[in-house]
């Protein structure tokens, strides 16, 4: 698929895409639900596998650093059923993020809205 | 939703001296939130001056004072957040009525609602087999059931759970099977029975599980391994599937982690309703090395043709990978003597 087409088919399928979150683990035991944070940086790698779906994204920092982030979202046949594939993020892709916090500080976040860089917003509700 | 700042102690019998005695005795109750039902088992009993209740096999606070009654029951949401619904109601007529809030800290998707019961008597087993077409593909429909966190458990089972650390002795979270137990109960994947003269096969999504009931009364071979889906026999009883599982491997009940033992027997019964369309399940786990009393979870799914089964592998990479950049392997693999 080309980038052209595979922006194509992200904003097709966006209105009607809310991917929600698979329950076979606990939610609860990685991550708060009531504490949110957006991160804004570049794609690195797409895990586009069970147990869940990571993409890491790297983010700069005010050091003039980078740091990774493990970006969790739900399974790939939960996202499948709604056209997000394994394309429709991709290495290199420049992306907002808002997500819940892992629990104790770490750099982990659980995929609210992710906006990629056509504009297009996909969700995963809870 | 009110918020809490403290989990009460479950198990604590409640002293009471003006209650009304017909309170004590086995109840049907049924919330109704926003949304799709909620039911369960409801057990009620005294000794001397002592109150215990029960829900679902689970201990639940119950203050009664003449026709009043008052239940905090502990459940958990999808994504495991614990919450609590306080009942609130009275004797009327021979039936339990009244309203209950939902009590949390964290934010859940559950709402308040009002809640009622009946006496509940056990349906007498029907011997006439009239079996009827479970064939097709399921998907998870919401309700039913209550996913009560805690359970009635033994000193030994107490003594394992103690150990449990969440997240990291979770069998699936590294890809192995969370057993039959869990799966039934869990998730929102579909799944496919299909049918032969001899036997019904369950295709589960979900970590592209299988598994066989055997509906001509055979054993298992010698030496038949324990394992996450077991070994199922079934019958029909009226037009009602009754599974039975043994075999099963050691394994966990649900989020929170209490054991499943070897000795395990997992019961299924599953209702077709009058159009075909809805499957309900009760799902009742016999195992007295853990559980004084049996744990029960309640499931319905919806017929849909309109999807299939998609391959489910899973890679436990990602898991390693994170422990790894944490530095948490060495604890993670300390750890394994007492993992299942």
């Amino acid at each position: 698929m080309t980038i052209l087409a595979r922006r194509f088919s992200c904003v097709a399928i966006a209105c009607l895409m809310s991917a929600v979150a698979s329950a076979h683990h606990s939610f609860a035991a990685e991550f708060l639900g009531d504490q949110t944070l957006t991160i804004e940086g570049t794609v690195s790698e797409v895990w586009f596998k069970n147990p869940h779906v990571r993409y890491y994204i790297e983010v700069e920092t005010d050091d003039g650093g980078t740091e990774s982030w493990d970006v969790r979202t739900s399974s790939p046949t939960i996202l499948v059923r709604r056209g997000w594939n394994r394309d429709t993020i991709v290495e290199g892709d420049r992306v907002i993020v808002e997500g819940y916090r892992g629990r104790d500080g770490r750099k982990l976040l659980s995929l609210i809205s992710i906006k990629l860089p056509d504009g297009t917003i996909l969700h995963q509700s809870y | 939703m009110k918020r809490i700042l403290s989990i009460p102690a479950l198990v604590c019998p409640i002293l009471v001296a003006n209650a009304n005695p017909a309170l004590e005795g086995d109840w049907m109750i049924e919330l109704k939130p926003t949304g799709a039902p909620i039911t369960g088992l409801l057990e009620i009993e005294r000794e001397g001056d002592e109150w215990k209740g029960f829900v679902e096999g689970g201990p639940v606070p119950v203050t009664v004072e003449d026709d009043q009654v008052d239940i905090l029951i502990d459940t958990r949401d999808l994504r495991g957040f614990i919450f609590f619904m306080h009942l609130k109601g009275e004797l009327t007529g021979g039936e339990l009525t009244g309203t209950f809030t939902v009590e949390s800290e964290a934010k859940v998707n559950a709402t308040d609602g009002t809640w009622s019961a009946s006496r509940y008597a056990p349906t007498p087993r029907d011997s006439d087999a009239r079996p009827v077409d479970l064939t097709g593909i399921w998907t998870p429909a919401p309700g039913q059931d209550f996913r009560k966190y805690t359970m009635d458990l033994t000193p030994a089972a107490e003594a394992w759970y103690a150990g449990y650390l969440m997240h990291y002795d979770q069998p699936n979270v590294r890809c192995v099977s969370p057993g039959i137990t869990a799966m039934v109960a869990w998730g929102a994947y579909p799944f496919e029975i299909l049918a032969s003269d001899e036997r019904l096969t369950f295709i589960y999504e979900f970590d592209s599980e299988v598994r066989r009931i055997f509906l001509d009364g055979r054993e298992p071979p010698e030496f038949y391994p324990h394992s996450g889906m077991g070994f199922s026999t079934g019958r029909w009883e009226g037009s009602e599937l009754v599974i039975d599982t043994n075999l099963l491997s050691q394994n966990i009940r649900d989020f929170r982690g209490e054991p499943i033992s070897e000795r395990a027997r997992l019961e299924e019964v599953y209702t077709l309703s009058d159009d075909g369309q809805t499957m309900t399940a009760v799902i009742t786990l016999h195992d007295p090395d853990n559980y004084n009393r049996p744990p029960i979870r309640r499931r319905a799914w919806t017929r849909n043709p309109d999807t299939e089964i998609y391959p489910n592998e899973c890679d436990p990479d990602s898991f390693f990978r994170q422990m790894y950049n944490e530095d948490l392997l060495d604890m993670y693999f300390e750890r394994s003597r007492r993992r299942f």
